[in-house]
């Protein structure tokens, strides 16, 4: 489903690393892949690919297998960060907050009513009301419900994305991103503020059609500041990330740091988030595929 | 995931119109749809395989001989002049006579489209256009920020009662559309005609509120059943831009389009064409003209209209086979298009994720409409995949249907009666 990032994430990697001196060869997703992979032995394999395949696991248990070096989290955090309710589950047991929950598959509606599940959730959760693919790595399929008439075409939309549909309490704040890079030293990224256009129900426009504003370092005090980057290293570490990620966090109204969720292949692009916390804290494009290959080069894989 | 969000250093210099400009998540959904291993009924695109490639060599080959300079060097703004006389030609075969000096040739109707956009429109000024429309059109008039007003259809096309209650409400606000835009041959995306009657009544409706008509007529002579029915510029030749094409009955890739519209307008358009582009292409308009010049373009016609009938007899086939019950879809007597109906429970937006899981994809209808609505609707395309891949790809969509529908109804939206 995010395609067209991922390309345009990986062309402009490529650009990268042959302007860096490396030797690039690029490659789609498709039935040839392993063949490829093994007949060409890269030294390193950097994963462009964001979304399902990419962020979940699946590309890195392939590498695994062939023992090729490649950038970013290994299988372990790659298949819990891509899906939010056992990230969810590892941040609850860790001490990480996060918005409270609940997570429903298409088979309990389908085959158990659970239907009538809805008021009950609703009423320990309250509105407005997250819906969203528990495992769907863009915003695609995530819609706020204000009232108990949003539900169930909210959890509908969500389903075609997963199977499972993650119903989370909305919480009103301050929206950053902060993003991580290193393997056994961690270096927090300045975080970077996202500022929907208008009230909380372009919450789900932002997702969908973008047109936010965005700030970085993020307008924190600078004790809040401090301790949305302790949270976000937590998060990171409690996933068992390498190398890199990016954790979406909302400060709510008490300056608690609530961890939406961690993103092991963030965006690239040239209007990704990632890039431009990275270039506010003075490291440039190449400078942080640079560090991102080194990093990959020094973990090997498990 | 807020990281795919467009973060621009250039935010604070775009102009208004800039941010009107749709940018759309179908375009994202649809960007998978490109894998050979998905059968796609969303395109658009005709097929241009019935097109001998000797017979194109021959063209460019023949256009160099004969005025190689010619074709490298800058042409009149209005257009090649032999060329205009061919597509009169390609008119009169629908019954519509103009005079060369009528006409100014474009880069694809789509720059007629927002050449008039550009000359007519000022922001918040109010057009008309059918529900759904073609959204290339929408796009182009959404970039000169009008007020849309919507008008629907049905088995016959425009609803004129429901076209005049929007003139009137208009008249009363002391107001006036700039236009109506109509498709009225096959219409994309609905694949609907509008009939014999309503022509003429369209066309006295006009009269009566002064209304200019945008006629866009890609597909007039893509005709598989029926007669062909008048144009309404040769209905109303003062009323009426007639958009015409060479995209669908010879190749999209020359970018040849025209514009037949009144002479007062034509100037207007050609001031457009001139600030715009200087001139169309001097060496794809002269090979089109050596096309008509030279080959048999009325067989052509006719090998593609065999063609696209027995595709969309193919899809018709299937939907009446696969689909369920509770979906209604139109049977176009021409084009390239049939638009289906879901119950009004189900999100095609959504699905699309499902049915691409399931190797085959449609175009969601709310990208058809200038509001929300559409929802439950899509577009399927029959003019380029081939009848066996319909076939398989109506059997797939089915499949991804019943399933919506099921889980839905465990939801209890049946029940609803609501749109979601």
């Amino acid at each position: 489903m995010e395609r067209d990032v991922s390309l345009r994430s990986g062309r402009r990697i490529a650009r990268a690393l042959r302007e860096l001196g490396y030797e690039v060869s690029e490659h789609d997703v498709d039935s040839e892949l392993v063949a490829d992979l093994k007949a060409a032995r890269p030294d390193l394999v950097y994963i462009a690919l964001h979304g399902k395949y990419g962020e979940d696991g699946t590309i890195q248990e392939i590498l695994e297998i062939l023992e090729i070096p490649y950038t970013g989290p290994g299988v372990f955090a790659s298949t819990m960060g891509f899906n939010k309710v056992l990230s969810k589950e590892i941040f609850l047991r860790e001490g990480i907050p996060t918005p409270p929950f609940f997570a429903l598959s298409a088979a309990t509606f389908q085959e158990m009513g659970a239907s009538r599940l809805l008021e009950d959730v609703a009423g320990r959760l309250g509105f407005p009301l997250v819906i969203k693919p528990a495992a769907q790595g863009s915003a695609l399929g995530v819609r706020v419900a204000d009232g108990p008439g949003d539900m169930a075409p909210a959890i509908a939309s969500a389903l075609d994305y997963d199977d499972r549909v993650i119903l989370e309490a909305y919480v009103r704040g301050t929206e950053v991103a902060v993003s991580i890079l290193g393997n056994e030293e961690l270096e927090a990224l300045p975080p970077v503020e996202i500022v929907p256009r208008g009230r909380y129900f372009d919450f789900e426009s932002r997702y969908t059609h973008g047109g936010a504003e965005y700030h970085c370092p993020a307008r924190l005090e600078r004790a809040v500041a401090e301790r949305v980057a302790e949270v976000a290293l937590r998060t990171h570490q409690a996933l068992g990330c390498l190398n890199v990620s990016r954790v979406d966090i909302i400060v709510d109204g008490k300056g608690i740091p609530q961890v939406l969720e961690l993103n092991i292949s963030p965006g690239m692009t040239e209007t990704s988030l990632l890039p431009l916390a990275a270039e506010t804290a003075g490291l440039s494009f190449l400078q942080l595929v640079q560090r991102l290959v080194e990093l990959a080069v020094q973990k090997q894989p498990s | 995931m807020q990281s795919k969000g467009p973060f621009d250093y250039f935010r604070g210099l775009y102009a208004d119109r800039t941010h009107s400009m749709m940018s759309s998540e179908i375009r994202e959904l649809l960007a998978v749809t490109a894998r050979p291993d998905i059968i796609s009924l969303a395109g658009g695109l005709p097929y241009t395989g019935v097109m001998p490639v000797e017979m194109l060599v021959e063209l460019a080959e023949r256009v160099f001989r004969e005025d190689g300079p010619g074709a490298m060097q800058y042409g009149p703004t209005d257009g090649y002049a032999p060329l205009k006389h061919s597509l009169c030609m390609v008119m009169e075969e629908e019954g519509l006579r103009a005079y060369p000096e009528e006409i100014l040739i474009t880069h694809g109707s789509q720059q007629a489209l927002d050449m008039l956009s550009k000359i007519l429109l000022n922001p918040g000024d109010p057009v008309i256009v059918e529900a759904p429309s073609y959204v290339g059109a929408l796009n182009s008039f959404m970039s000169y920020q009008p007020e849309i007003h919507t008008v629907s259809m049905d088995g016959e096309g425009l609803l004129l009662g429901e076209l005049e209650a929007v003139l009137l409400r208009l008249r009363r606000g002391g107001r006036r559309a700039k236009f109506l835009y109509t498709v009225p041959n096959f219409q994309n995306p609905a694949g609907i005609t509008l009939s014999a009657e309503r022509r003429l009544g369209l066309v006295e409706l006009a009269r009566e509120h002064d209304l200019l008509i945008i006629e866009d007529n890609p597909y007039g002579l893509l005709r598989y059943e029926g007669e062909p029915l008048p144009t309404l510029k040769s209905l109303d030749p003062q009323r009426v831009v007639y958009l015409g094409t060479l995209s669908k009955i010879f190749s999209a890739g020359l970018r040849v389009g025209w514009a037949y519209a009144p002479p007062p307008l034509l100037e207007k358009l050609l001031l457009a064409k001139q600030s715009a582009d200087l001139c169309t292409s001097t060496l794809t308009q002269r090979m089109a003209h050596a096309y008509f010049q030279t080959q048999d373009w009325r067989a052509t016609i006719a090998r593609l209209v065999k063609l696209y009938r027995s595709r969309r007899d193919a899809m018709l086939e299937s939907l009446e086979e696969f689909f369920p019950e509770e979906a209604a879809w139109t049977r176009p007597d021409g084009g390239f298009f049939v638009w289906a109906s879901l119950p009004p429970y189900l999100d095609t937006k959504s699905m699309l994720a499902k049915s691409v899981e399931s190797k085959v994809a449609y175009v969601p209808g709310t990208g058809f409409y200038p509001g929300r609505r559409g929802a439950n609707e899509m577009r399927l395309n029959f003019s380029y995949p081939e009848e066996s891949d319909i076939r398989e790809g109506i059997k797939r969509l089915s499949r991804v249907i019943r399933r919506e529908m099921s889980l839905a109804r465990s939801l209890g939206l049946d029940a609803d009666g609501a749109g979601r």
